[in-house]
């Protein structure tokens, strides 16, 4: 009985062999060529050992500062599309009793449009002279509001932020929403009986019970925000100056000036940070309490 | 597998009889239209685009008075250099080529002391622009014959002349002057430049594109630079246009939006009298009167860049060069082809029947220049020079950099000095990838 449930081994061998040389091997060439000088104007590819990386981590570049604004970007984008998107599913799940469906519609229209038009809409609506958002609010008297949002380097990575998570928002909900369906409804029932307000039910029903979906929306967004390109190339362009610039936008700009070696050694670093962030949020989801 | 191998047969072969009847239909065409049997076909390999009609035209009266037929092979541009590079490492190129002059693509992109013909001797070398040849020549032989309008496309401040009378303003040729005209429309409540950051490219414009003056004050600097001699940090010139272009901006002198402007608002906002001043190309009164018929092109004026006091007239004299294969057996033909279209007549037909086309860089070329850029050319006969985009090596590559730079200088991210040192920092990191000599 046992023998028919295991699959020989052999079955696996096509899609290992598939998996190796789309993944594995490019992954490793790819870090090999971190190591080299390659590059579109030689046909030489030379072995530089860590000059590559010297130079992103130098003081004197500001690729530490594009690693910041990734980690900035990633942080940010978790807390608001979390917050506001497990706001919507409980209002979704429990609180709208009308047009529930419209709604849910509504709020997860954004996620299907493509970045680049998201991101001429909202180069639109924020200009600072005569966008939408501005003349809106000096229309109606809060002139004082109206920032320079995509141009000015102290709050444009803010503008960038909140436009991502204005489009990422629904995306969350649902996943959340499908989590709250999943809670059974007499825990609250014996908890209303118990005297618990609402306040104690979401706290102690709703969030453990919501764990799970928590976590899985957590490490989607952490994975996102750390490999953020497109929003910010179609909304600033990491700019102005460098301000919004951020990890694959530079990663980007190596290649397209064919600095494929220094290119690749960036790449090694995002994927570092990646398997690292990705590690501890696995281990993390480990250590969560079994739902029953 | 099979099955992919002869389709692909199936296509190529396809393809071959396509191309086959496509070439015997064009030369049917071809014997049909003149009645005369042609002695000798010269190819010419060009980018599309960079060959105009009027120089088909003037092909076929090359053939009808010398027999000799040019026939043109346009390849898409995305495309073209592969396949140039292609024909001319595998020793089968065309007769004729087309390539972009300009010193360092000559040597890197073309090799054209390999490929190319020396044309030092030709009858039309002396008559081409100096500083157009210069462009076209490496190691003192002259390679190209550039039949383009490279001369047309200076970038110059145009302004609304209206504005400036009513101000009572007059053209500035000193910073000094230029920061005081700004200044008078500040306080007229007109915004003095309008400069579209947003696109990233414009705004460098300001600094590369003031080379002739660069090379005024330290005569040979480009040479310097190109042979890692010399660094554009630490150049009091360059720090000077660098720093009063920053201060401009802190002054309001380019509005409040520059950072979101954009490029192709900059007839509407010279036409609508937003802004008195933009820095654009020298048929951009022209192009004014197009989109916005109110506004004529006789009612804007141009002038140099003031920056750093610059009084020199910026020129890119690099453009789509023409150039003679040196594994042609018709190499004497193609150099007859040349010549020919140099010729004054054929100058005149081709500037006449070319709308883009304001000139060609030959002495004596008949120009289609409005009055007043006319007038700047020739105030500047003697005070011109090429800009530094094409003068000094890697600086073009780093073009969107220097962009991003300049905002990251006018948002207080870095200082002037940054800028410049940046810019050495990233030559140097091209040389090093080109291997170039000069920084080994």
């Amino acid at each position: 009985m046992r023998s028919r449930g295991i699959y020989p081994f052999y079955f696996i061998i096509a899609v290992l062999v598939l998996y190796l040389t789309f993944f594995i091997i490019p992954s490793l060439s790819g870090i090999y060529f971190s190591f080299t000088d390659w590059s579109s104007y030689s046909d030489e590819i030379n072995f530089i050992g860590f000059e590559n990386f010297e130079k992103i981590l130098s003081p004197d570049e500001n690729y530490l500062g594009y690693i910041w604004n990734t980690f900035l970007f990633t942080f940010w984008t978790i807390i608001l599309k979390t917050v506001f998107g497990l706001a919507l599913a409980l209002l979704l799940n429990e609180g709208v009793k009308r047009f529930v469906n419209g709604y849910r519609v509504l709020i997860y229209l954004p996620v299907v449009l493509p970045y680049l038009v998201v991101a001429l809409i909202f180069r639109s609506i924020l200009h600072p002279g005569n966008g939408l958002l501005n003349t809106f609010l000096h229309d109606i008297g809060l002139g004082a509001l109206a920032l320079p949002w995509l141009i000015d380097p102290r709050i444009a990575m803010y503008s960038v932020i909140g436009v991502d998570s204005w489009k990422g928002i629904g995306y969350i909900m649902v996943i959340l929403l499908a989590g709250l369906q999943t809670i059974p409804k007499d825990y609250y029932e014996a908890a209303q009986i118990d005297g618990a307000n609402a306040w104690h039910r979401f706290r102690y029903i709703t969030i453990p019970m919501l764990m799970p979906a928590l976590m899985i929306v957590t490490v989607l967004n952490v994975l996102y925000g750390l490999r953020v390109f497109d929003i910010i190339y179609a909304l600033t362009n990491g700019g102005p100056g460098y301000a919004t610039e951020v990890l694959s936008t530079e990663i980007f700009k190596a290649f397209s000036k064919g600095q494929f070696g220094l290119g690749t050694a960036v790449a090694s670093i995002l994927f570092v940070i990646l398997v690292i962030a990705g590690y501890f949020v696995i281990r993390l989801m480990e250590r969560q309490p079994d739902r029953q | 597998m099979t099955f992919t191998k002869t389709t692909g047969l199936l296509r190529t072969g396809t393809a071959k009889a396509l191309l086959l009847a496509g070439a015997s239909a064009l030369a049917f065409a071809s014997f049909a239209g003149t009645g005369l049997a042609a002695d000798l076909t010269l190819t010419y390999m060009a980018s599309q685009d960079w060959v105009k009609d009027a120089e088909q035209a003037l092909a076929k009266k090359f053939e009808e008075q010398t027999g000799i037929a040019v026939d043109f092979q346009i390849i898409p541009s995305d495309q073209y250099f592969n396949v140039l590079q292609t024909k001319l490492n595998s020793g089968e190129g065309p007769d004729l080529f087309g390539g972009q002059s300009g010193v360092t693509d000559l040597k890197l992109q073309y090799n054209v002391e390999k490929n190319a013909v020396d044309l030092s001797g030709e009858p039309w070398a002396s008559r081409q622009d100096p500083l157009v040849s210069a462009q076209a020549t490496v190691n003192g032989k002259l390679y190209g014959l550039t039949y383009w309008d490279v001369l047309g496309n200076s970038w110059v401040l145009n302004y609304n002349k209206k504005i400036f009378a009513d101000n009572g303003l007059e053209v500035p040729t000193t910073y000094d002057a230029f920061k005081a005209t700004c200044q008078a429309l500040l306080d007229a409540g007109i915004q003095p430049i309008y400069e579209p950051v947003a696109d990233g490219w414009h705004h460098v414009l300001w600094f590369p594109e003031l080379g002739p003056r660069y090379e005024e004050v330290a005569p040979g600097l480009a040479d310097l630079l190109n042979a890692n001699e010399a660094k554009f940090e630490g150049n009091e010139t360059m720090l000077a246009a660098v720093s009063q272009l920053n201060e401009l901006y802190e002054l309001g002198c380019m509005g409040q939006n520059a950072l979101a402007d954009v490029f192709t608002d900059s007839t509407k906002v010279i036409a609508g009298g937003q802004a008195a001043m933009t820095l654009n190309n020298t048929g951009f009164a022209a192009l004014t009167e197009n989109d916005y018929p109110e506004m004529k092109a006789s009612d804007i004026g141009v002038f140099v860049m003031p920056l750093a006091d610059n009084q020199m007239l910026n020129l890119n004299p690099a453009g789509p060069t023409h150039f003679i294969y040196s594994g042609s057996p018709n190499i004497e033909q193609a150099k007859q082809f040349l010549a020919f279209l140099a010729q004054p007549e054929n100058v005149q037909y081709f500037v006449e029947n070319t709308p883009a086309a304001m000139t060609l860089p030959f002495e004596g070329a008949p120009s289609k220049f409005a009055p007043e850029v006319q007038a700047l050319f020739d105030a500047h006969k003697d005070a011109r020079g090429t800009v530094y985009q094409t003068a000094v090596n890697y600086v073009n590559p780093q073009w969107m950099d220097i962009g991003k730079d300049l905002t990251a200088m006018f948002t207080d991210a870095i200082q002037p000095e940054d800028v410049l040192k940046n810019i050495d920092k990233r030559r140097a990191d091209l040389a090093k990838a080109a291997k170039d000599p000069a920084w080994q």
